[in-house]
């Protein structure tokens, strides 16, 4: 599996790489003497009571997943379009997948397939920053820039108006900052302030010593030297305080005790820790950093985070059957079908029903909404590499679990898949449905740095693929 | 009603002609001006009820407030379907509308309401047979159900406009019905003491036939701030005490009133200081008439520590401390500020704020460029360079970008709207960005404004005579000489007509400019003259928001109608100064740093004060990304390391921002420190990309972070060099705190120190902790 460190250029806003650290010991954290206190200051609630998704794993297919070949196939298209694979039935009467994915096929009763997804990017970064925020690029860059005047990752928005409560984070994206050529926009808060900004993890959830790095301090620092220190910081802080204003309301100091709260408490620790899960549970979604992942997620969701993107690879990928994301064109005289057939399917198949699965059993699927999406489809006709390339006019997108309705396909493409036949979802509205979900009316208006007020999803809910 | 004996007094002024139609006494205060009189002193603190839109501006031509019968669709309709919020955006203003109706955002288009209003809804909706069997009126009035929730009642106004306009068969305006030209609004700024807690606004509208009348029921209101509410006719209701700005609009246009509600304070004396200069003056006139009191001066460690971040972006040291402190000169603030203005970092400091602005990184200038334009910026800086001309030769700059630098700045923003709005932003204080796709909705300018001063910027072209960059798809990344050049042709098309769009400057009334002239010179001339009130006064405020924490106007970009200055008359007065003083940017700080108003001490506010905008005591601001990062350094003596730089390089003196690349070398620690704590990309004009918004993962980096577990752990750092250089606990410590805070630790700070150092353990490790708790200590952090 790919190494996180692999491809390891930070963002402008990724938390920093910290060096191997020593894990602390859970025991005797007590005695820095503070509560843990809720992970934000509350900015107004605005969810609505009766909204079904509490959280939502976002499950990023960067690259882009071709639908002819998983969950639109068009075994009645011509050949050089349709599959050269076969379909198989499903749990659900009316959906037919790729005979590749049979595990998929028994847990396809409790997903909504949207087959109609549709925009008009052709550039990996301008296409993922709109499924990564539901809002349209300025322009078709294949090298879009990342500057605050584009709009926030989902979960920034969420984190900006209904922070979670739990004195858990509300935002938590790994196991990598993703880009193609530049750092993808999209990741991270931008006009909403770093502090919305997710909690990022680049360390590999697959690896044994995988950790939250933020808990752990440097090799030097005991945890009692630490409780010196706040003492001595405490004993500068009090004289100012005697003589003059605190700095009241600059907020670095409530982050302190954000810090040294999230340092001892031992849910959040718990949270990361995958080596609570039983191993034969592991094994099932997969030894590899996406299976693990999606674990995590599983283990955050309960744990009441908000929102958890999980990118499926840090680059687009498409050449190599070890590594990478979606993005199959036959490039270096590679071709798609084996890639697919020895990479993406098998992970896909190994970790989206056990999470699906794990999520149901355990009574989180209805209020735990997984997205499965990547940033378009792939071309209808094949090219002369047998593999496809970028095609944002129609593709599908996977919702399960959090009020969608369970065995329903939305929409419908043309009959070579390329072009929405009715119902056509643009990004915008897909968006404004995610919110919806969640409660938040995707009217509500956030503020840019320029103070215009901008709503935060700029569609309409899809009535009809929710419960 | 609550008019006591406090009120305050008003200029002469005859309150002549308008008649109130709608006023009536249950609803709005009987505030006519023999109410304003009664029980008015002139006495009291010298405080005033200041109507600076005078009265007599409203003519003894306005017209009672009622819309004429039969209502015009572009005015009373249109006033109407706004003041009812039909077309607000969460309404049918809505892109998508609401319910199958759509309308223009806040009427922004009266033309499309019309054809929606009268050829889409034919019918049911509006029925000009039976005007009050129409949807327009039955849901609104909720006679039948309606989503929105009730807009006006059968009796209101807005129904009877409505209803008289469909009845008439819903016609268009005749030619001859006049536009509105202007609105104002009085009040333009109140101070209202309690127990008053009311305000009522008088709106006007000025029409292109020359009536005037008085619009106060139709207009909709909108408040900056949640301390007031303001009803339908324009009366704000105080809830706390504090200042805010009212937006006042009618049509498509905009008038804003600032009003603050003063608490009584009976006990209130005035004690501030003698004024300084003209900026204390202004400052202390307000303060008195808000009845707070200027902070004290603030003590000398806390002013050294000031005035050497804010001049120079780094920590005195420990002797510059001390020497500043036990130096008896009375003139040592004065003479400190003018040694600090001369020092070579006070032009790597303000360079860096111009280099935020004016996009100096790597990507699209390149290492060369963005070392040249750095060079360039810092030379214009160190040698005083009038601002005034370092503008115009930005503006007017062209030729090749290594040999003539400010045509970086060109370089940096590749097409029209771009240079167009950053330009605007920059120099003028403007942010047109809302006028690209409608009318500014809080501002005078058009889309045509917006159109035709980008189409100034629109001949700018590019001769690339090599690139070498790495990323052959990256478009935004340029390595290599450029020339930048005026092609001969060129324009920008408005997007509404398909046609050039005549290329003007902006201000009220311009001209296109002649084809033959050149457009960049001659926007070099206009946008810099001295009688530009919005280049200077934005310049002006510039250098006011560095020192003092926060604009006179604020945000600093957004100069507009309904963004008022919080002390207007100061404002002016700085504009002129600078102008007086040739655009001299030492001239107008030391002016600042000597005023009382600079050198108060920060302190706790009062609501008003907490508010911000009185400058009655200093802003405490954490340090910035640079002078933070440098400051650990400079504390604990080990040096930093960006990647591309020798070490030892301070933050400050970066150029640029690097362009990251995925196989470059990783960004250090140093770097990634930056970033974390708000240095901006620089890919926008605007001082809103530096953020200092406190986030987590800073917090965690003060705390266990990499870098500061570096400094602190060098051997050679000043921990190291004090322990080998035989130094006592006792003169360790009261190093590092004349180095960390530019004073020595008091008593009780000493003790504490000294019976940690004495518990048994490793004494540097001790020493180490002690640093820590500096560097974290918020005195430390912020500036104050």
């Amino acid at each position: 599996m790919s190494d996180p460190s692999e491809f390891g250029g930070r963002t402008a806003c990724a938390p920093l790489t910290l060096p191997r650290r020593r894990l602390l010991q859970v025991g005797g954290l007590g005695m820095l003497g503070i509560t843990l206190p809720r992970w934000l200051e509350g900015s107004p609630q605005r969810v609505s009571s009766s909204a079904p998704a509490r959280s939502v794993i976002f499950l990023y297919q960067f690259g882009g997943p071709s639908h002819h070949d998983t969950f639109d196939m068009k075994p009645g298209a011509p050949e050089g379009i349709r599959s050269i694979w076969g379909t198989i039935p499903t749990s659900a009467p009316d959906i037919e997948v790729c005979e590749h994915l049979p595990e998929m096929a028994k847990v396809m009763d409790k997903v909504t397939l949207v087959r109609t997804v549709h925009h008009t990017m052709k550039n990996h970064n301008s296409a993922a920053y709109y499924a990564l925020t539901g809002h349209a690029p300025p322009l078709d860059d294949i090298r879009l820039r990342d500057s605050l005047d584009l709009f926030p990752a989902y979960g920034s928005v969420v984190d900006r108006l209904a922070p979670s409560q739990s004195g858990m984070p509300t935002f938590v994206a790994y196991p990598y900052t993703i880009r193609d050529g530049a750092v993808t926009p999209g990741q991270h808060a931008s006009f909403l302030g770093k502090g919305h900004d997710p909690l990022l993890i680049t360390e590999d959830p697959n690896s044994p010593n995988f950790q939250l790095p933020e808990l752990s301090l440097p090799g030097n620092l005991s945890l009692e030297r630490l409780q010196n220190r706040r003492e001595l910081q405490k004993l500068v802080n009090g004289q100012i305080a005697a003589q003059q204003a605190p700095v009241a309301g600059t907020g670095l100091d409530a982050m302190y005790d954000k810090t040294l709260a999230m340092l001892q408490s031992p849910r959040l620790r718990q949270a990361f820790d995958l080596s609570e899960e039983p191993a034969a549970l592991r094994d099932r979604y997969g030894r590899t950093t996406y299976g693990q992942g999606c674990l995590l997620a599983r283990r955050l969701v309960e744990a009441e985070v908000k929102f958890v993107n999980v990118y499926f690879s840090s680059n687009i990928g498409g050449q190599s059957t070890t590594e990478g994301g979606w993005d199959t064109h036959g490039f270096n005289n590679t071709y798609m079908y084996p890639i697919l057939r020895a990479r993406h399917l098998p992970i896909t198949e190994h970790t989206l029903p056990v999470l699906l699965d794990d999520l149901d059993q355990r009574g989180l699927l209805d209020t735990t909404l997984v997205v499965w999406m990547g940033e378009f489809g792939r071309t209808p006709r094949l090219n002369g590499q047998t593999s496809r390339d970028h095609w944002p006019q129609c593709y599908t997108v996977l919702l399960a679990g959090g009020g969608v309705k369970r065995g329903y396909v939305h929409g419908r493409s043309d009959k070579n898949g390329a072009y929405p036949d009715r119902d056509g979802v643009p990004v915008e509205d897909l968006a404004a449905t995610i919110f919806s979900l969640l409660g938040l009316d995707p009217e509500t208006e956030v503020r840019d740095r320029l103070n215009r007020p901008l709503p935060i999803a700029a569609g309409r809910p899809v009535a009809s693929l929710i419960a | 009603m609550e008019f006591g004996g406090h009120l305050l007094p008003i200029p002469a002024v005859p309150f002549s002609g308008v008649d109130s139609g709608y006023r009536g006494a249950a609803t709005r205060p009987p505030w006519t001006p023999a109410n304003l009189w009664k029980g008015a002193s002139w006495k009291t603190f010298g405080l005033r009820m200041l109507w600076l839109a005078t009265v007599a501006a409203i003519s003894s031509r306005a017209v009672a407030g009622e819309a004429p019968s039969p209502p015009t669709f572009g005015i009373d309709v249109m006033a109407a379907l706004s003041k009812a919020g039909c077309n607000q955006g969460v309404c049918h203003g809505n892109k998508y509308g609401k319910g199958g109706f759509k309308l223009s955002l806040r009427g922004d288009d009266p033309q499309a309401d019309f054809e929606t209003l009268t050829r889409e809804l034919s019918g049911r909706r509006a029925n000009r047979i039976d005007a009050e069997r129409s949807l327009l009126l039955l849901k609104p009035s909720m006679q039948i159900p309606h989503e929105g929730g009730r807009r006006f009642t059968v009796e209101a106004p807005e129904y009877r406009i409505l209803r008289e306009w469909i009845a008439e068969g819903m016609p268009a305006d005749p030619p001859t019905v006049p536009s509105v030209r202007q609105v104002t609004v009085q009040p333009e700024e109140a101070f209202l003491l309690e127990p008053i807690s009311t305000a009522a606004l008088t709106v006007t509208a000025h029409f292109s036939d020359g009536t005037v009348r008085d619009v106060t029921r139709q207009a909709t209101y909108e408040l900056s701030s949640q301390i007031a509410q303001v009803d339908s006719q324009g009366v704000v209701q105080r809830r706390e005490f504090g200042e805010l700005t009212i937006m006042a609009r009618f049509v498509d246009r905009q008038a804003a009133a600032r009003i603050a509600f003063v608490p009584a304070r009976p006990d209130f004396s005035w004690n501030g200081p003698m004024p300084v200069n003209f900026i204390d003056e202004q400052v202390f006139e307000k303060l008195r008439t808000l009845r707070i009191n200027p902070a004290p001066r603030c003590d000398d460690r806390t002013f050294v520590r000031r005035a050497t971040l804010d001049l120079v972006g780094l920590l005195p040291t420990a002797e510059e401390a001390r020497r500043f402190v036990t130096d008896g000169r009375p003139d040592k603030r004065e003479r400190l500020i003018d040694e600090l203005l001369e020092r070579p970092e006070f032009a790597d400091w303000w360079a860096l704020k111009w280099g935020d602005l004016l996009r100096n990184e790597e990507k699209t200038l390149d290492r060369k460029g963005v070392h040249n334009f750095h060079a360039w910026i810092r030379q214009c800086i160190a040698q005083g360079v009038p601002l005034d001309r370092f503008a115009r030769e930005l503006i007017a700059a062209r030729g090749s970008t290594y040999l003539v630098p400010a045509a970086n700045y060109w370089r940096a923003m590749r097409e029209p709207l771009r240079r167009a709005e950053s330009t605007a932003q920059v120099f003028l204080g403007v942010r047109l960005q809302c006028a690209k796709c409608h009318n500014h909705p809080f501002d005078r300018w058009t889309q045509s404004d917006y159109y035709g001063w980008s189409n100034l910027f629109a001949r700018v072209s590019y001769r690339i005579l090599e690139n070498r960059r790495r990323d052959q798809n990256d478009s935004h990344e340029f390595d290599g000489e450029q020339v930048v050049y005026m092609a001969r042709k060129g324009e920008v098309l408005d997007p509404r007509s398909g046609a050039p769009a005549p290329a003007r400057f902006l201000e009220d009334g311009a001209v296109p400019l002649a084809e033959e002239v050149d457009r960049l010179h001659a926007l070099a001339t206009w946008l810099t003259a001295p009688d530009n009130r919005l280049f200077v006064q934005t310049q002006a405020n510039r250098i006011w928001y560095h020192l003092l924490g926060r604009g006179i106007v604020n945000p600093i970009d957004d100069f507009r109608a309904t963004n008022p200055p919080s002390h207007p008359k100061l404002l002016a007065a700085l504009g002129r100064e600078l102008v007086e003083h040739r655009f001299d940017l030492r001239h107008l700080i030391r002016t600042i740093m000597n005023s009382h108003t600079y050198q108060a001490s920060a302190g706790m506010g009062t609501v008003l004060e907490e508010q911000g905008g009185t400058f009655s005591h200093a802003t405490v601001q954490r340090l910035a990304a640079e002078p933070l990062l440098d400051a650990l350094s400079q504390v604990s003596g080990a040096p930093l390391h960006f990647a591309g730089f020798p070490p030892g390089m301070r933050a400050g003196e970066l150029p640029g921002v690097r362009a990251e690349r995925e196989r470059d070398s990783k960004l250090t620690g140093a770097d990634q420190f930056l970033r974390l704590f708000g240095k901006p990309p620089r890919l926008q004009a605007c001082e809103c990309e530096r953020t200092s918004d406190p986030t987590l993962s800073q917090a965690f980096q003060l705390v266990s972070g990499e870098l500061i577990n570096r400094l602190l752990t060098e051997s050679d750092n000043r921990l190291g060099r004090m322990i080998a250089g035989g130094k006592s606990d006792t003169e360790i410590v009261e190093e590092l705190y004349w180095t960390a805070l530019a004073r020595p630790p008091n008593e009780s700070e000493l003790a504490g120190t000294m019976r940690y150092l004495a518990t048994p353990g490793d004494r540097r490790g001790k020493l180490e902790d002690v640093l820590w708790g500096l560097l974290n200590a918020q005195e430390f952090l912020y500036r104050r």
